[in-house]
Order: C-alpha cells, then structure tokens, then sequence
C-alpha cells in the first residue's frame, strides 16, 4: 500500500473516531441559548448503586408518619390536634391508631388491651405477610436491584426501586422535583400494592356492584391459569389465560348473570383494572387479550404481575396509605448511597482505564500500540454508543463487564503479537511473522469469542435486571471485541505499510539478520 | 514471565486448601444463618438497618444544606456517625435519610432525634423521626434466573469444550467452574463482606473469567498435544508446561480487573465519604478476581493433569486391547 492510501484511510478512521468521540462525550448548549445537546454517556441509564433509588414509604390503614402526625399535633391552631394525640400512639417513627394496638374505645376513653390480646401481634403479622408479597410482586418486575423493609417496628413497609435516571435526568432530579421522571416507579408501586382478591363485577365503581361470578359457589382464582404482558411494536396487552375448568364455569356464569349491566370488569380488591369483557358476548378464547389505553408498557406490566399474584394467591390484605390522615404515597427520588458524583467518578476510573489501556501497549509496541490504541478508543466509542441506543441500564457490575470486553480485546491483540513477535524471532520477515502469527492464534481467539458469545446471550436472555443488563453489555464488548481484533490487523497493514523499518515500527528487536539485506 | 512451578504434585495440596475454603465458609454461613444476620452478610439493598428520616418544607428551610448542618452537629453531640447520607426532593419539600448500621445505639439515635426536632423548633412543616429497617429477602425473580442462568452457563461451557477440545478438559472445565464459583461463594460467607444484589453479576462475572482462563490454558494444552517434540512429556509435565506458559495471561485479566475495582473503591470512597457503603460491590469484585485467579492458575492444571493420566492410561489400555483383538484374528 502506497504512502498517500495509507494517509489517507489513517486520517479518514482517526478523524471519524475524533468526531465521535466529541459527540459522545461533551454535553454544549445550541445556539439560542434554550435547548442543550446532550452527549451519549450522559443519556445512558444508570443503576441505582449510580443514581439512586426512588422509594416511598406504606402505611396500613390506622398508621399515619411522623411527618403526618406533627403536622397536626403539633400545629396549636389545629383543632384535631388534641385528638391525635389521643387517637395515636408512637411506634418506632411512625404513629399507630390504638385500635389497631387492641386499645378499646369505651366512653370516650381509650381502655388498654388486655392482657395476651393479639390485636397488634396479628395486624404486624398481616403488614409483613404484604411485605413479602410485595416482594414477590417486585422481583418479578425484574428490577437491577430494589428492597422491601419493614420498618418501624413492623408498622410500615419501605419500598425501593431503581431509578432507571440518566445522568441528564439524575442531575435535573436534584434540582427539581418532577413526578413525570418518576412515572413507572409511582405505578409500580402503586399498582404492585393492591390490596384484595381478584374478582369480575358489573360496573367499574365498586360501590353499588355485584360480583358476577358467584363466589359461594366457585374459587374465582382457580379459573385462571396466569397473566402476562405483551409488548409488539409499541403497542402493550395483557394476557389473562383461563384453563378449561375456567373457561367452561366462567362462560356458564357470563350466560347465567342476570344483571342490567352488559360489561364486566376486572378487580382487585376495590381497584377496578379497566380491563371488561362484554357479559351477553361471553368467552371465545381461553386467552383474554385487553389493550388498556394510555398505559406505558411498564404499567402494563405491572398489572399483568398484580393478576398473576392474585391468581396466584398471594393477595395483600391490609390498604396502604389511603387513609384521609395519610398525605398519600410519595415517591421521593435519592442521591446515590456512592455519593451524589458516583456516577461523575464512575466514568472518571472507565476513561483511566481505556488511557492506561492506550499507554501500556503503546510503550511496549511503539507505533504498533498506537494502531493498538485506536482499537480501545473505537471499542469505548462502540459500547458508550450501543448502550445508549440499546438502552441498557449501567450499574457498576454492568461497567466490569465492559472492561471485561476491553481486556479480551488487549487479549486478543497481545497474544497476537507475541506470537508475531515470536515468529521474528525465526528470522521470518515481519509480513510473513504477521501472517503465520495470526494463524496460529486465530483459533485460540475464535474460541474464546464464540464460547463467550453464547454464554453473553444466554445471560441475556435468561437473566433478568442487573445479570441481563451484564449479559447485553458482555455481548456488545464480545463483538466488538473480536471485530476490533481483526480491525487492528486491518490497520497494522495500512500503517505499516509505507514504514521503512517495520520491526521498529512494531517495536520488535530484529534478533537475526535477515538474509535478504 | 516464564515460570517453572510443578503444580500438578500439589494436586492433593490444592484439594486440601479448597476443602478446607469451602468447609469454612459452608460452616461460618450455616452458624451465621442462626446466630447472626444470615448465611452471608447482607449489605447494600439486601441489608437491615436503622435511619434517620428528616421531611422538610421549602416554607420552613428553602436550602436542604441548613438541614444537613443541623443534623450533622447533632449527630456529632450525639457520638453517631452515620455510614450514608441521600438526599431526595419531593413536590413540597424534600427529605434526607441518614443510614447507621443496623447495631447503631437506639438510646443515642432518640437523642439524637430529640435534639434535631429540638433545633427545628418553629418549622411546623419539618419532622424528624427514627426508623429500623429489616430487609427481605428471597423469592425474587432475579435470583432465581441467575442461578439457571450459571448453571446453563456451566453446561455450554461443557459441551463446547467436549465439541472444540477433549473430554478429560471438559470435565476440568466444568470442575474449575464449579471451584471457583464455590470459592467465591465460600469467600463472601467466610470474610463477611457485605453483600448485595450485585453479586449475582459478580457470580457471573466470575464463570466468565474462568471461560477465558479455561479456553487459554487448554488451547495452550491442545497446541502443546500436537507438537513432535513434546509428545513424549508425561501427562503431569504437559500439564505443567502449558499452565506455566499461560501463566502470567491468566492473571493478567483478574489482575487487571482487581485494580479496576481497587480504583473504583478509592474513588467512590472519597465521592460517599464513607468507605462501608462502597464496601459490596467492590469487595465483591474482588473476591470474584481472586477465586478465579487460583482457580484457573493452580488448582485446574494440577486436577487436570490427574484427568489427562486417566485419559491416556484409558487410551492405552483401549489401543492394547484392540491390538490383542487384531492379533488373536
């Protein structure tokens, strides 16, 4: 390959990672001063070891907060003040109404429980059997990491969730408040604690409805094999499929029902769904497919969980923060436990990593580590770019795994050129050294490639959350790793092509004369 | 870097050091399991503990900063020191959640309290209050995938190697996997490092690592298998010769990952202030790196040089057999 080809595929390759890089790494205002652009890593999304959880405190009905009990308790204008401070006793950091502790309510008086009264031992054990439910209910979500606490000396349950912010959205949500960044968590969350069993009722307000399915006579959630959600081309469903006992009983009940009203609905608890089917019409498939409208696909999801819960059997039993005493759930959005520049210092160790990645080689191979190090910069380029597109949350497990890619990569390369190095050693000229190197590595590399590769994918589809998100990311660095592999031989090519000296250019010692000089 | 070890005489030595890992950690987790917190040290998402919760109003503090002061003085006159502080804003106001372990003293952390609703005299819309948080754990969707996940990763690991190189590595293969991912497992019981959902990435990142340490070292076998000049190595010294030549590669990728997370550790500490909290996933990392750098380097060739005897004796013994066979006709 001449000199000016050379240059010039050099300079094409070097300016088209140069522009990238400026794109995907520096954030600038436009022109107007209005909007910003925002590079690629800051759009990426992060996990909550990075940004933070969103977590919301539940309240069972006769437990209020602090926060809810002092607004009033201690507001002297407040004319409930004194009655609270009656109604309420302290337990942990939150207050709990003295029914629900076994107190009686006797002549306008609060009478203590009796002794072995197992008013407040049964109403903490009814608050924990939701906790675990809910904890069920979010596992399934298939969050990178969340918690369930009971908290408060078990009058409370703390949920915690993944933010799922970019960084973009992490700095704006320590700013300001806005709930529209939080939407998915605040259904979740909402939607996940439903309370009661699942039910079919002739109206969509539960006061004033009928069950349309007799329960005396039938187990309504044995009717019911499952619910799933389904997400095709932006469009979101969910799934309720009936066995046969269900679809036959259910049919006979919808032909049975003698009611005025035409459409039933789907309930849990007291919580229509919005999901009908038509009463006079019946059943036609085991398989009820409902399209709510104005539902996220998340949102979808969480009610596909929330029915398969309940047909399974796992309902919550107590109504969480409903009560007027309650301000209501708020989902409040957190720093990061790393700190509130974890994700700052994240990508601080990445960008030392790929410099160190750059250097290292670069002292060892001379010109050649240069060839090496534009490799590195079009992987780091390649996975900042295909997380950000893929839409892949980062945590810092998640980051391990592109370094992973990185050093199978360096891997790669260097194994090649020791064995490169090694055939020079021969007396073979540095063309022949090259060729005869990379065949006897090719199958070492190939293997290595394909066994991670399928490994990477299996991850990615068996795994859910944080090991999915590890099996996305092993899988783009595996790829990009082998491409840039045989990408760094392309260049050694055109870069050494119009060298003089070759063995200098590599780095090599020339240990035995060559005989063609 | 060449090296001369003999590792396939300390076969027996490797076995006794893993046993004995494994039997420790199986051992410590078991009585953890009942006397303390759990199997393993639950930490991060998974862990129990105390807080201190503060809600306040933009009407009575408009900066979240003259909060965090209050409280920290208080802390401080109160002898607590809390292991991480998050701050989140809500519609009207915000809150800061102060985090102390789960052994934090109730009576300092009520006075503490005290003391803060004290200094916030006159803000009628700001409350501070205490909380114990006991976390659960278990039937998550996650770890239940997870562990098919690795097991599947285990048998394509199998096949592949059974398909591409011999049966006698396979089985080493399989084996080095399942070593190194009780050594983690066991190592994260017995150190009591904190842990949290992040291992399960961990445990993955573990058999990946072996993967590749696997795929090298019998590569460099098979190459070695096929050379003139080495043929008449014993199966011990062949073992030895090619786990000595890949040697350094094989430590490089753990190494250089172990100082990946030796550098993400000191710079999130210095981000959260306080080491413990950064402790999991690091320490994690780590340990994960460290089980797969004796895994792969010492304790696989030595079992593997075992595996290739059998194999070879076998394969003598089959060709002397059809030889007898053929001379007998």
């Amino acid at each position: 390959m001449g000199k000016v080809k050379s240059a010039i595929i050099t300079a094409l390759f070097v300016a088209a990672v140069a522009v990238l890089a400026f794109f995907a790494t520096v954030s600038f205002g436009l022109p107007g001063g209005v909007d910003t652009y925002n590079s690629f890593v800051a759009n990426i999304h992060l996990g909550a070891d990075l940004t933070g959880n969103a977590y919301a405190t539940l309240y069972p009905e006769g437990v209020i907060s602090t926060a809810d009990y002092q607004l009033v308790a201690n507001d002297e204008e407040n004319s409930d003040s004194e009655v609270y401070a009656e109604k309420y006793l302290e337990r942990g950091g939150a207050y709990v109404s003295k029914d629900k502790l076994g107190y009686t309510y006797v002549d306008g008086n609060y009478v203590e429980p009796a002794e072995g009264d197992k008013t407040e031992s049964e109403f903490k054990a009814s608050i924990k059997h939701d906790a675990e439910v809910l904890l069920k209910r979010l596992g399934d979500k298939g969050y990178s990491s969340y918690s369930v606490l009971v908290g408060d000396e078990g009058f409370s349950i703390k949920v915690s969730l993944p933010t799922n912010f970019s960084y973009v959205e992490y700095k704006e949500s320590q700013n300001t408040y806005s709930s529209d960044n939080l939407a998915d968590q605040i259904s979740a969350i909402n939607v996940l604690s439903y309370s009661g069993e699942i039910s079919l009722r002739d109206s969509n307000t539960y006061d004033g409805s009928n069950s349309v399915v007799s329960v005396i006579k039938h187990d309504f959630k044995s009717f019911f094999s499952g619910a799933s959600a389904l997400t095709r081309g932006g469009s979101s469903w969910i799934l309720i499929n009936l066995n046969d006992y269900g679809f036959e009983k259910l049919n006979e009940a919808l032909g049975n029902y003698g009611g005025s009203e035409t459409t039933a609905y789907f309930y849990i608890g007291e919580t229509c769904l919005g999901l009908s089917v038509t009463i006079a019409d019946g059943i036609a498939d085991k398989t009820l497919a409902f399209q709510p409208s104005n539902m996220t696909a998340s949102a979808v999801q969480d009610v596909a969980i929330l029915l398969n819960s309940a047909i399974a059997g796992n309902e919550i039993s107590n109504v969480y923060n409903d009560e007027a005493e309650n301000s209501g759930t708020n989902v409040i959005a957190t720093t990061s436990k790393f700190g509130a520049y974890a994700p700052v210092y994240l990508f601080a160790a990445l960008l030392a990593i790929v410099v160190a990645a750059i250097i290292g080689p670069s002292v060892k191979y001379k010109k050649l580590g240069l060839v090496n190090a534009l490799s590195v910069l079009i992987y780091a380029l390649a996975m900042v770019t295909a997380i950000m597109l893929i839409d892949i949350q980062v945590t810092i497990a998640g980051a391990f795994a592109a370094i992973l890619g990185l050093a199978l990569l360096l891997f790669s390369n260097i194994v090649s050129f020791e064995a490169i190095r090694k055939e020079t050693l021969t007396g073979r000229t540095i063309q022949a050294s090259v060729k005869l190197g990379y065949k006897k590595t090719v199958f070492a590399v190939l293997d290595i490639h394909v066994l991670l590769l399928v490994i990477a994918v299996m991850l990615a589809l068996i795994g859910v959350g944080e090991v999915a998100a590890f099996g996305f990311i092993s899988l783009i660095g595996v790829i990009a790793s082998y491409v840039l592999h045989w990408f760094t031989r392309f260049m050694w090519f055109v870069t050494s092509s119009p060298a003089r000296d070759k063995f200098k250019f590599c780095g090599f010692a020339r240990e035995v004369e060559d005989d063609e000089d | 870097m060449k090296t001369n070890l003999k590792l396939s005489s300390k076969m027996h030595l490797f076995i006794i050091v893993s046993s004995v890992l494994i039997a420790l950690g199986i051992m410590v987790g078991v009585i953890c399991h009942f006397v303390a917190n759990g199997y393993f040290n639950y930490g991060g998402d998974w862990a129990s503990y105390k807080e201190v919760t503060v809600s306040y109003a933009y009407v009575d503090y408009s900066d979240e900063s003259e909060v965090i002061e209050i409280c920290n003085k208080n802390f401080s006159d109160c002898g607590l020191k809390y292991q991480s502080l998050t701050t989140g804003k809500s519609s009207e106001g915000g809150e800061i959640v102060y985090t102390f372990s789960i052994a934090a003293d109730d009576t300092q952390l009520s006075n503490a309290v005290v003391l803060i609703g004290t200094a916030f005299n006159g803000a009628i819309q700001t409350s501070v209050s205490a909380h114990t948080q006991e976390a659960l754990l278990g039937g998550a969707l996650t770890i239940d995938r997870c562990c098919i996940a690795l097991a599947c990763i285990i048998v394509v690991h199998f096949l592949y190697f059974v398909i591409r190189y011999k049966l006698t590595m396979a089985l080493a293969a399989v084996l080095a996997d399942i070593h190194n991912l009780g050594i983690f497992l066991s190592l994260l019981s017995l150190t009591r490092i904190p842990v949290a959902s992040s291992v399960l990435a961990f445990a993955t990142l573990t058999l990946l690592i072996t993967v590749i340490g696997t795929s090298l070292l019998f590569d460099r076998m098979r190459r070695n298998a096929k050379n003139e000049d080495l043929k008449k190595l014993s199966a011990f010294e062949h073992a030895d010769l090619g786990a000595n030549e890949c040697l350094t590669l094989n430590l490089i990728i753990p190494a250089c990952l172990a100082s990946v997370a030796a550098l993400l550790f000191v710079l999130l500490s210095i981000s959260s202030l306080s080491p413990v909290v950064i402790l999991a996933p690091v320490f994690a990392a780590l340990v994960s790196f460290i089980s797969c750098a004796y895994g792969t380097v010492f304790f696989t060739p030595s079992v593997y040089s075992r595996f290739k005897l059998l194999g070879d004796n076998y394969k003598s013994q089959h060709a002397r057999a059809s030889k007898t066979k053929g001379t007998s006709k």
